[in-house]
């Protein structure tokens, strides 16, 4: 839906919207200039009001004016950014663009703009749509296309579908890292579909689109149309943004996939894919959605990762994360190859009985109690998680702990999968000793008991750590 | 993209015959022999044994005449006299209507005709500000505002944009009568009405099969214009603005006096 050009101020339309001039302020922020429209939102580019915060990073604000709408044309754009928050809300991560807040614009004196719904986002360099106006070379389009699975990875696990992905949404950050963006029509499946507004763009649409019936709630929409049109950017990011149907305009190359999808139009893309970029766009162009749906955006991933032997940007990255889980503590988990769980009348009368969950999928199944397998317990969950904050003993996946208490607010600690917490749960040590109780993060289980918050004498569970008070969950 | 809808009515010695036509299909017609199968038999001896191919290309449509002699007509139903001549040997002349009448020459009193439809015409979506329509997000479904079915959807769907919290979708009759005082709907009859709800609820909306408990064919027309009336609210594809669309309401109908 939207356009983030950054054309010249007067290629605006004389009859468009009624813009908001440079200097206005729009609750926090102060609006700097347009730089992008689409069918039912301006975005402009805006800085903070507060001088303090005048260094403080730009934002953009998605204004989307409800005003002299019919009711039900309102309700939608409401809807519309209703979904944006809900989804920022629920599911963040480092490649969606962040929804730093909303508010309804007041001005009185703008009856076409008053009542509008602002989106506050975070500030994009620019669109992958600009970035491919030069040439992308094999490393970088890789990267970039990475970034755009783990998005897409992120969004599918956390049950949503996009349904209008293409380069025009897809934001390149201040740090050169993807962003997507433009939830305004993503939807959230219940099972395995969801069910859409009949709306997209012709070139993202996948061949299925132009056979399902319109429903009560809509077409029906499932992750495999964000794979398509995935294929197409992929496609798009190697062949200078060329897309890989032919025609010389959407419908025609709407009409050409039609023609691919019935068997007959052969796949013809641009040479200029690599061809380990080639094949995957094919896969990601399977023409039907069971072709589809083996290419997850998870596996497509793996396939990414496993693409050379030599470590890719993602098992470095998971490496990192790793590290203080893995390279400490390999000696202890030599030696104390069995865990020994307290008996029965261990368990304390408040305790409660959680298994641990090693995200890296490799280490699920193994039972060998591989030390690159094994995961850390810290000695004090407020501290950063480095080599002098694990316990001597380690954990595999399966294994079973006692918990007595939660604590929020500890350390953040983000798995293999990208899930994200900074709670913490205080499990007891099997083996009497100093200490006698350690900390898993909590995203290391994927057991939610209820328990108590942990009270402040028993932490922090080592001596000679003061100025920390554990019944503020957010002091870090 | 779908492709389009071949109709030739029954007549002659032949009964109705419908083709569905996918991007990049084409069907010959003509009076056909061995020696030139066609796809669509026109049964009439002024019509050439290979008479002219439709080629379904992007959202619409391509006729090729490959008549020696005889040129062809397309006319557009809907366009108060709009046609297209086809002289003869044109190869692939695009067809930009929706709704075409092909008319072919006949020694008899009524010439030969067939129908094609082109329901995939994209249209920009209303209120649509700036940039290239190109890479913009659009309503899979357009509808040309300007077309009689626009007008009987909007009759349908007047009820709920006057918000008279209404009971029941108006009946066929009542949307006849409502559209009377048209210009372009003087002469509607309620088949046509029925077959442009037919039409807007399969080729249009595409609306999906009737739920399985669905009785008797009275009860699935109702069924489909209730669904064609939701989604076209519910999808803001009918809005107050085209109230206006409609021919100002007169003295509301006696029943009685209605032939």
């Amino acid at each position: 839906m939207m356009r983030m050009s950054h054309g010249p101020a007067g290629s605006w339309d004389s009859d468009g919207p009624e813009l908001l001039p440079r200097g206005h302020r729009v609750g926090d922020w102060i609006v700097d200039e347009p730089i992008g429209a689409g069918g039912w939102a301006t975005v402009y580019a805006a800085h903070p009001a507060d001088p303090e915060g005048q260094d403080g990073p730009p934002v953009a604000l998605k204004v989307m004016p409800t005003a002299g709408l019919a009711p039900r044309q309102a309700r939608n754009v409401a809807e519309s950014a209703r979904r944006e928050v809900e989804l920022g809300r629920t599911a963040r991560h480092p490649r969606l663009v962040r929804l730093l807040g909303s508010l309804v614009l007041t001005a009185p004196d703008r009856p076409s703009l008053d009542g509008a719904i602002v989106l506050v986002m975070e500030r994009a360099r620019c669109t992958l749509r600009e970035l491919l106006r030069s040439p992308v070379d094999e490393a970088e389009g890789a990267r970039l296309i990475t970034g755009i699975c783990e998005g897409l990875a992120h969004l599918h696990r956390s049950g949503w579908v996009h349904t209008d992905l293409k380069p025009e949404n897809i934001l390149i950050g201040e740090d050169g890292e993807v962003r997507l963006s433009d939830f305004g029509f993503a939807i959230e499946l219940s099972g395995t579909h969801g069910f859409s507004a009949p709306m997209g763009t012709f070139d993202y649409l996948p061949p299925e689109r132009w056979n399902e019936p319109l429903g009560e709630q809509g077409v029906r929409v499932r992750p495999t149309a964000d794979i398509w049109a995935l294929g197409i950017v992929v496609h798009e990011v190697f062949a200078s943004g060329a897309p890989p149907f032919p025609g010389a305009t959407p419908t025609a190359r709407g009409a050409a996939v039609r023609e691919y999808a019935e068997g007959r139009l052969p796949l013809r893309l641009d040479p200029a894919v690599p061809e380990f970029w080639r094949a995957f766009a094919a896969d990601c162009l399977a023409p039907t959605h069971a072709a589809r749906a083996a290419h997850t955006a998870e596996r497509l991933l793996d396939r990414i990762a496993a693409r050379t032997t030599a470590p890719s940007r993602r098992r470095l990255r998971r490496a990192v994360r790793r590290s203080a889980f893995v390279a400490l503590g390999l000696g202890a988990a030599a030696g104390g190859l069995l865990w020994s769980y307290a008996g029965p009348g261990g368990v304390g009368e408040d305790a409660v009985r959680i298994r641990v969950f090693n995200a890296e999928r490799g280490c699920q199944d193994r039972t060998d109690r591989a030390p690159e397998c094994s995961l850390g317990l810290a000695v004090d969950p407020m501290r950063p998680y480095t080599a002098e904050n694990v316990v001597p003993t380690r954990v595999w996946h399966g294994d079973l702990l006692d918990a007595d208490c939660r604590l929020p607010g500890g350390q953040p600690i983000v798995d293999e999968e990208d899930r994200g917490s900074s709670v913490w749960l205080r499990v007891r040590l099997p083996r009497a000793g100093t200490p006698a109780t350690a900390w898993l993060p909590e995203v290391r289980t994927r057991d939610r008991p209820a328990l108590p918050r942990c009270a402040g004498p028993a932490y922090p569970a080592r001596p000679g750590l003061t100025g920390m008070d554990p019944g503020e969950p957010d002091a870090r | 993209m779908r492709g389009i809808v071949v109709h030739l009515p029954e007549g002659g010695d032949g009964g109705a015959v419908t083709l569905r036509l996918g991007p990049g299909e084409r069907v010959r017609f003509g009076r056909g022999s061995s020696a030139h199968p066609v796809d669509l038999r026109i049964a009439d001896e002024a019509v050439s044994r290979l008479a002219g191919e439709i080629r379904a290309t992007d959202d619409h449509w391509q006729l090729s005449n490959l008549s020696a002699t005889h040129g062809y007509l397309v006319e557009n139903p809907e366009g108060a006299g709009e046609y297209l001549r086809i002289p003869p040997r044109r190869l692939g002349a695009p067809i930009p209507f929706e709704f075409s009448r092909v008319v072919l020459p006949s020694r008899r009193d009524t010439p030969v005709s067939f129908q094609v439809f082109a329901p995939d015409h994209v249209y920009l979506d209303p209120h649509a500000v700036g940039g290239s329509w190109e890479s913009r997000t659009l309503t899979a479904y357009s509808l040309d505002e300007t077309a009689t079915y626009f007008l009987v959807l909007v009759a349908l769907c007047e009820p709920w944009l006057r918000d008279r919290s209404p009971v029941a979708v108006p009946t066929t009759p009542q949307v006849v009568d409502r559209l009377r005082g048209h210009p372009a709907c003087a002469r509607l009859t309620a088949r046509a009405v029925s077959a442009h709800i037919d039409y807007l609820a399969d080729e249009k909306l595409r609306i999906g099969p009737p739920a399985p408990d669905a009785t008797g064919r009275t009860d699935r027309r109702n069924g489909k214009r209730e669904a064609v009336v939701g989604l076209a609210l519910k999808f803001g594809i009918v809005r107050e603005e085209h109230l206006t669309l409609l021919p100002p309401r007169g003295e509301p109908a006696d029943p009685d006096t209605r032939g």
